[in-house]
């Protein structure tokens, strides 16, 4: 079980003791609101950290450091979350039991990451310069990096494209030359700013009770001089004109990506609907898309549907010969549309829904899983605990399942082809 | 079913030989909800050439992948939806040495689990749905074609390796996916789907006698005879080229750098050189190597760099990868890296660092079911216990690792292969 604790004003921590794992996992995360201004400020800031403390001052003494809590790990997590941004390390670490002569690791864990938090290397009144430009550079080449990927890369652009009105529009590390302009000190004063000012979640999953979690980090916290502001809630998508566009590229492969709206949002009743819907259509090896667009007609290797429940968009995307690209769109809203008249058998429906409910089952199994679910369900506004969820999910008829997919517009068209074809 | 009990990994396993052959092994997880079944057999893209009942068979490159597509169809029926209707995911996946096919499930996980046995073991191939499968594996051939990350290794091993049929792409060629008919598919099915060369490996909260029973009732308890691997490779450690360089729509250059080794063979000396070379490749230019950090705080690399020991049957490379204005720059700090350790040694403070960090990081991945079970797998492939790893790593010594690096290492015995992007045109 889950057990929240507010630590401090706007300060959450959430812990689900349990001691099946070999591993604890603990999460540090800032929220911010999602913007262009910020950004990739916040994306860069995590990076930025892990590169010295005033005790551990390099690369080389972190890594030896981790070395000796049995080869720990610490990560930058930088999340999207509707029109939320989240900022922070995640930490994994061997539990207790299984270190050498009584070593206890979680106890060095959560001082390590006090002293990265707090203690970073600064000059003047910045963090260090030469950490500054090197983790620009290196996120300037992840997010540039993306191209590599074309199905991603043609998402990331259709989503653009949608989203001109909407912070779903900005990628989630921000863009490249919003990095390019940062400043070793404004970006100093921006770090200061949001650990003062935001909502901070904090996770735990491991063998330790919460109690005892809580009691580690208090240190860390009350060095934190906190002047919380609270956080907009989530809204739903806000259009722009949409379109239909296609991008010319040496590809072998077509990519076409669809963007759909829906009121239907994680907040509204219609949610489990709407994802039991989407499963339906496109997510599996049973959905509409997969058995007619790839195993009837051969027409595609991948391609399959999402649900963005914070925003309510619904996307597709398929590689696809150049050439098929009519076929391909026609097929793709000719199965949107069975589903619209309730062309819906009970195995199609039944699939969906267990795949869904299978997957909110085994949440509790994995680290990484119970972290992810509940961090996101509480930002989000989703809020239900996967059991809340599933009884959603089983309540789920054909009929609501249609009269989701009936609420979905298409809005905006991508497709990325070959230069000659 | 014998129990074999691992305490310092927190482990108790279940393995057994069945009479008709089949190698099954259950790792319970009391107090889970997720099942996860690897059905795995010993026949990747590589193993194109074989004899099967005094017969010798030469199939087209990309068969094993193939197949393992086909093996989803069975006659008027639809697994995939009889398996989601009992709330369970399946999947597949080919690599140059071996098949694998998984479910996993919360719930109904006997049933799920017959399903999954009875697939695998029905061959079902007919001329149109061998016909249809073509469009899907050239489409998702486009796909690879696109994807730098693979490109750049396929092209490395075309340069690495003279004989060895790593040099072919998993999924074959448009042209050689042609060639296969439903008889060749049947060839292979027979050769090795049989439960002699196959592994069962159950993770989750189950009763392992209950496997053992679902597999003999599944499979029968009589053993049939398995294809003969040809293996026509004879590799020796020379290269076609040691570079190779191509252009792409990539954001920025990328290289993969590796260094040709004998191959490890099997059983427990082949698994000690494994963990050797693994623990080489971490000296080397692992996370808290000398090497990483110098390039990383140069510029050279980003965090998209890493590396390690691969080995497949009848080879082995030790292998890095990132992206780099200067692959160069990089593929020549290595080779001076390896020369300084092999003259200065490894002091033996960090020597029980970095295994105390790799002995952490192996019981963090326990967690992962899907991990486990692929390693149980591979690893009982090669005739080794997986979970004996705590011991290995006790007795692995640090002049072990130079030698490694002594030998492998070198000039002549390095390739690279690099990725730019494509120029603009004007």
């Amino acid at each position: 079980m889950i057990k929240t604790m507010e630590l401090l004003p706007g300060v959450t921590l959430r812990c689900h003791a349990d001691t099946r794992f070999k591993q604890g996992c603990l999460s540090f995360a800032l929220v911010r609101p999602m913007n262009r201004e910020e950004a990739a400020m916040n994306a860069l800031i995590p990076a930025v950290l892990l590169r010295g403390s005033r005790n551990h001052p390099d690369l080389r003494a972190i890594t030896l450091k981790l070395d000796d809590l049995y080869g720990a790990a610490v990560g930058t997590q930088v999340r999207r979350i509707g029109d939320y941004q989240t900022t922070g390390l995640s930490c994994g670490f061997m539990e207790d039991r299984f270190a050498l002569g009584g070593d206890r690791i979680l106890e060095d864990m959560v001082s390590f990451l006090r002293e990265l938090l707090l203690e970073p290397v600064t000059e003047e009144d910045g963090f260090s310069r030469d950490y500054v430009e090197s983790e620009k550079k290196n996120l300037i080449s992840t997010i540039e990096s993306e191209l590599n990927n074309k199905g991603a890369y043609a998402m990331s652009r259709m989503l653009r494209a949608m989203c001109q009105a909407d912070s779903y529009g900005i990628p989630r590390l921000g863009e490249a030359e919003d990095v390019a302009a940062i400043d070793t000190v404004s970006l100093y004063r921006h770090y200061r700013r949001i650990l003062r000012e935001s909502p901070i979640q904090i996770f735990y999953v491991g063998s330790a009770p919460a109690e005892t979690v809580a009691g580690l980090l208090m240190p860390l916290l009350e060095r934190i001089d906190r002047n919380y502001v609270n956080l907009p809630e989530q809204t739903p998508f806000h259009d722009a004109v949409g379109g239909e566009i296609t991008e010319r590229m040496e590809v072998a492969q077509g990519k076409l990506c669809l963007g759909y709206v829906t009121p239907i949002t994680n907040r509204s009743g219609e949610f489990a609907a709407m994802q039991t819907m989407n499963n339906l259509f496109g997510a599996g090896m049973t959905s509409k898309l997969f058995t007619h667009v790839r195993e009837k007609l051969s027409l595609c290797y991948s391609i399959g549907s999402g649900y963005y429940g914070s925003k309510g968009i619904l996307t597709v995307s398929a590689g696809i010969d150049f050439a098929k690209e009519q076929q391909t769109r026609e097929e793709i809203a000719a199965q949107l549309d069975a589903i619209r008249r309730g062309d819906i058998t009970a195995d199609e429906l039944t699939a969906a829904k267990e795949a869904i409910l299978s997957g909110l089952r085994s949440t509790h199994d994995a680290p990484g899983a119970i972290e992810g679910y509940y961090s996101t369900a509480a930002l989000s506004g989703m809020g239900m605990t996967p059991e809340q969820y599933m009884e959603a999910v089983r309540a789920v008829t054909a009929d609501q399942v249609a009269a989701a997919a009936r609420s979905l517009t298409l809005h905006t068209t991508y497709f990325l082809k070959g230069v000659d074809a | 079913m014998n129990r074999y009990e691992y305490p310092e990994v927190g482990e108790a396993l279940y393995r057994e030989s069945l009479p008709n052959g089949l190698t099954l092994l259950v790792l319970p997880r009391p107090g889970f909800t997720k099942h996860l079944a690897y059905f795995v057999t010993d026949f990747g893209s590589i193993h194109t050439d074989f004899t099967l009942d005094g017969r010798e068979i030469h199939a087209p490159a990309g068969i094993a992948h193939f197949l393992e597509h086909k093996m989803f169809d069975l006659p008027g029926r639809d697994i995939s939806a009889e398996l989601a209707s009992l709330g369970a995911a399946t999947n597949a996946f080919t690599s140059y040495d071996m098949t694998a096919y998984y479910i996993s499930c919360t719930e109904n996980f006997e049933a799920a689990l017959k399903l999954l046995i009875e697939f695998v073991s029905t061959p079902y191939f007919t001329e149109e749905s061998v016909q249809k499968e073509m469009g899907i594996i050239d489409q998702e051939i486009g796909m690879n074609a696109d994807t730098p990350d693979s490109q750049v290794f396929e092209c490395l091993m075309e340069v690495m390796y003279r004989e060895h049929k790593i040099r072919i792409p998993i999924l074959g060629t448009s042209e050689s996916i042609r060639e296969i008919t439903p008889e060749i598919l049947h060839d292979c099915h027979r050769a090795f789907y049989t439960p002699g060369n196959m592994i069962l490996c159950v993770i989750g909260d189950v009763q392992p006698d209950r496997i053992r029973d679902i597999a003999e009732e599944m499979l029968g308890r009589e053993a049939r005879s398995v294809g003969q691997k040809l293996r026509p490779w004879q590799e020796d450690m020379t290269m076609v080229s040691n570079r190779f360089h191509r252009q792409m729509e990539v954001a920025m250059p990328m290289f993969h750098i590796a260094f040709k080794a004998e191959p490890v063979g099997t059983g427990e000396a082949a698994i000690r050189q494994e963990i050797v070379a693994d623990l080489a490749a971490e000296a080397l230019f692992g996370e808290s190597s000398r090497l990483y950090l110098n390039l990383y705080e140069e510029g050279l690399i980003d965090s998209s760099f890493g590396g390690g020991f691969e080995t497949i049957d009848g080879m082995a490379m030790l292998l890095c990868s990132g992206d780099s204005d200067d692959a160069e720059a990089v593929r020549t700090a290595i080779l001076e890296q390896a020369r300084n350790l092999v003259s200065l040694g490894i002091p033996e403070e960090d020597f029980l660092r970095m295994k105390r960090s790799a002995f952490g990081r192996r019981i963090r991945d326990l967690d992962s079911f899907s991990s486990t079970c692929f390693r149980l797998c591979a690893y009982t492939l090669s005739g080794y216990d997986y979970f004996r790893f705590p011991e290995l790593y006790r007795s692995i010594e640090s002049s072990e690792i130079l030698a490694f690096l002594d030998r492998v290492v070198t000039e002549e015995r390095c390739a690279m292969s690099l990725i730019t992007p494509a120029k603009e045109a004007d």
